[in-house]
């Protein structure tokens, strides 16, 4: 039967059967039901316990990662210092069309990494020897500090597990001592609570170690891609160790997999818009010109109110 | 006690892969469970849900005759 939006009266009484639906028992059942799955499955299965990763952990377990990591933070060379908004303005951030939201909100979080990651850390470490070399850093001229840092991060870089160079002819300025001082810091735990503690007292802002973290050339990608939790494989909807995932975020995921998303520098953008699209259309679906007939090509509902159609027919 | 009975689940997941779909056996078990449960839903009869009436409950005539 069709209906002609237009034509049914809304103050008119519904004329059909009726039935008794005790809807408080039904909740109070069902609450009790899930309840006593979901307490069952959490004393069989327990919960993922994944150690959080720390400054500490990767200077311990990568230390040639770390040490060529912090150069580059100083030569301003890691992904967050290119960033962009809300970090910084020294990347354009993602654009959909001629829409850039990073920029049209700004910087909110300032951070340079080469200061918020290394110097302002160190400056809390009593020693001497790191106390001038912080001094000798700040007094040089940016293009100066950049040389220094690059050519360091790159001699690093080159040799692959060195985690100090010898510079007889003082090339790299103080950049071997801050960062051998930063690798004795994270290896001892403290630039974990420095970090988390530079803004406020309270450690709750994880944003300068997760920023730091990420821009972690072999050590960050390896535990995630070993945990199948990167992009590119589907880590949007994957949990840790073998427990189930957001399954539900399979959509989200599917976008990350496939051309023109896959290899685009927009892909977070086009993706969450696309998805944007897709919700209002499933918000306004029955105001579809096709999509609405679906349920009359693949009837459900009749399934689910058999009886009611049976009798009707 | 209840360690006994715990399962273990802090080890590398097992991956199901087809072609650019890539699905963990945690996630494909739940998806799988999920289309079952429906189809049960859809299929079971509802115990005490056989009470279609062409009347008005009690309830709802004594309530819609008291307005009146």
């Amino acid at each position: 039967m069709k209906y002609n939006r237009s034509s049914i009266d809304p103050s008119k009484k519904w004329s059909g059967p009726l039935r008794e639906y005790d809807l408080v028992k039904e909740i109070v059942i069902a609450v009790v039901v899930v309840g006593f799955l979901a307490l069952s499955l959490a004393a069989l299965f327990s919960s993922p316990d994944e150690k959080a990763l720390t400054m500490q952990s990767w200077a311990t377990e990568a230390p040639a990662d770390f040490v060529q990591t912090a150069a580059g933070e100083l030569a301003g060379t890691t992904t967050s210092a290119s960033y962009g908004p809300p970090y910084n303005t020294n990347g354009s951030g993602q654009n959909i069309g001629p829409v850039n939201l990073g920029k049209i909100a700004g910087v909110r979080i300032p951070i340079d990494p080469a200061k918020s990651f290394v110097i302002e850390p160190l400056s809390i470490e009593p020693d001497s020897v790191t106390k001038s070399a912080i001094a000798t850093w700040g007094a040089a001229s940016a293009k100066q500090e950049i040389e220094w840092a690059s050519a360091y991060a790159d001699a690093l870089s080159k040799d692959g597990k060195a985690l100090s160079i010898a510079d007889p002819t003082g090339k790299f300025g103080p950049v071997p001592t801050l960062v051998t001082s930063l690798f004795s810091m994270a290896k001892s735990g403290a630039l974990d609570g420095a970090l988390t503690t530079s803004d406020t007292n309270l450690p709750t802002n994880f944003t300068k170690p997760l920023l730091f973290l990420a821009d972690s050339g072999t050590y960050f990608p390896d535990k995630a891609a070993a945990q199948h939790l990167s992009g590119d494989q589907w880590g949007v909807m994957n949990e840790t160790g073998s427990w189930p995932g957001q399954s539900w975020l399979w959509l989200y995921s599917l976008w990350y997999q496939i051309e023109p998303f896959k290899s685009s520098g927009n892909a977070d953008i086009l993706v969450m818009s696309l998805m944007g699209v897709l919700s209002l259309g499933l918000i306004f679906l029955p105001l579809l010109p096709i999509i609405s007939r679906i349920p009359y090509w693949i009837p459900v509902h009749r399934l689910i109110w058999r009886k009611w159609y049976q009798r009707k027919s | 006690m209840l360690k006994i009975f715990s399962i273990d689940l802090n080890h590398p997941a097992h991956y199901l892969s087809f072609g650019p779909f890539s699905v963990s056996a945690g996630n494909l078990t739940i998806i799988i469970s999920m289309a079952v449960l429906f189809l049960i839903a859809l299929f079971l009869p509802f115990p005490n849900h056989e009470k279609t009436t062409d009347e008005k409950p009690k309830s709802q005539s004594a309530k819609a005759g008291g307005k009146k």
